[in-house]
C-alpha cells in the first residue's frame, strides 16, 4: 500500500490568507460606495409609499423627523431647536449651495409637523427640497 | 530533469481550480445586498424649489396652475371641486393636459397625514404634473 504521503513531500504549513483578504478587500470597497447612501438616522419610521421618484444619486442631506419628536440631521440627532442651525452649518460649507435636503418623515406623522419642519429647513438655507419615499415593489413609474 | 518529471508523477498534481475564494467573495456579496435591499427602495419626490412660500407660485396666472387642497385623508380640492383622493388621479389627467405649464401648487391641512399629502404629490406626478409646489403658510 502507498503511503499517504512520504517523506519527500514538503508540507505547507502556512495557513492560506487569500480568502479573507479577498472577503476583507470586498467589504471594504463595499463600505466605501455605500457609505455616503447609508448615512442617515436611526430613527425608526415608516415612509409613506409611492409608485413615482425623481431623485436618484444625487448628493443630499437627509433630515428625519421621528414620531416621538426626535429630529436628526443625516445621523446625528439635534434637538429640534437647533435642526436651523445645524442644517445650515452643512448647507453653508463650499459645494453645497445647491445641496438637495431631503425630509424624511413617517407616513402617519400629522402634516402640520411636517410644515413646520419644512420651514425650518427653509428658513437654513435650503434651495431644494424633496420627500423621502418607498417605492411599492413592483409598481415603479 | 528526468527525476523532477518522474517525481511529479509519482506525487499527483491538483488540477481542479481552487473555487473557495470565489465562494467567499459571493456569500459576502449576497449578505450585504440582503442587508441593503431595503435602503435601496428609499427614494424621494421632489417638490419645487422655494415652494414652501405662496408669493413664488403667485407668479404664475390662475390659468396656468391646477390647485389641489387636502381636506382629509379621502378628499382632495381640485381648483373648485372637490373629489376623492383615489378619484384625484383621473380628474387630473384632462386638466394637465390641458395645462401649458402642467403646474400643480399643492396645499394641505395640518391635520392630514404625511401619507396622506405624498400620496396626492404621487397622483399628481403619476397624471403628468411637471412642477409640484407645496403651499406653506
Amino acid at each position: 500500500m502507498k503511503p499517504f504521503m512520504d517523506n519527500q513531500t514538503p508540507l505547507s504549513c502556512r495557513i492560506n490568507v487569500t480568502p479573507i483578504i479577498d472577503v476583507a478587500m470586498v467589504l471594504v470597497i463595499t463600505l466605501l460606495i455605500t457609505a455616503p447612501m447609508i448615512a442617515r438616522s436611526d430613527i425608526e419610521i415608516d415612509l409613506p409609499q409611492t409608485q413615482t421618484r425623481s431623485v436618484e444619486d444625487e448628493a443630499r442631506v437627509a433630515v428625519t423627523l421621528g414620531t416621538d419628536g426626535r429630529v436628526a440631521v443625516e445621523d446625528q440627532i439635534v434637538p429640534a431647536s437647533e435642526l436651523a442651525s445645524a442644517l445650515h452649518q452643512r448647507l453653508s460649507q463650499p459645494g453645497n449651495e445647491n445641496l438637495l435636503v431631503v425630509v424624511r418623515a413617517d407616513a402617519g406623522m400629522p402634516y402640520r409637523a411636517v410644515r413646520e419642519a419644512m420651514s425650518v429647513v427653509r428658513t437654513a438655507g435650503a434651495k431644494r427640497i424633496a420627500f423621502a419615499t418607498r417605492l411599492r415593489a413592483g409598481e415603479e413609474r | 530533469m528526468s527525476d523532477i518529471n518522474s517525481h511529479r508523477i509519482e506525487l499527483g498534481g491538483i488540477f481542479e481550480v481552487n473555487v473557495t475564494p470565489l465562494v467567499d467573495v459571493s456569500l459576502t456579496l449576497v449578505c450585504i445586498l440582503l442587508l441593503s435591499s431595503p435602503l435601496a427602495f428609499e427614494s424621494s419626490l421632489t417638490v419645487k424649489k422655494s415652494a414652501v412660500s405662496t408669493a413664488v407660485v403667485e407668479e404664475r396666472t390662475e390659468e396656468d396652475r391646477i390647485e389641489l387642497r387636502v381636506f382629509s385623508e379621502d378628499s382632495v380640492g381640485v381648483n373648485e371641486t372637490t373629489v376623492a383622493r383615489r378619484d384625484l388621479r383621473e380628474t387630473l389627467v384632462p386638466l394637465l393636459e390641458a395645462s401649458a405649464t402642467r403646474l400643480v401648487v399643492v396645499e394641505c391641512d395640518d391635520e392630514v397625514t404625511h401619507g396622506a399629502f405624498v400620496d396626492v404629490l404621487d397622483h399628481a406626478k403619476i397624471a403628468g404634473a411637471m412642477e409640484i409646489a407645496v403651499v406653506g403658510r
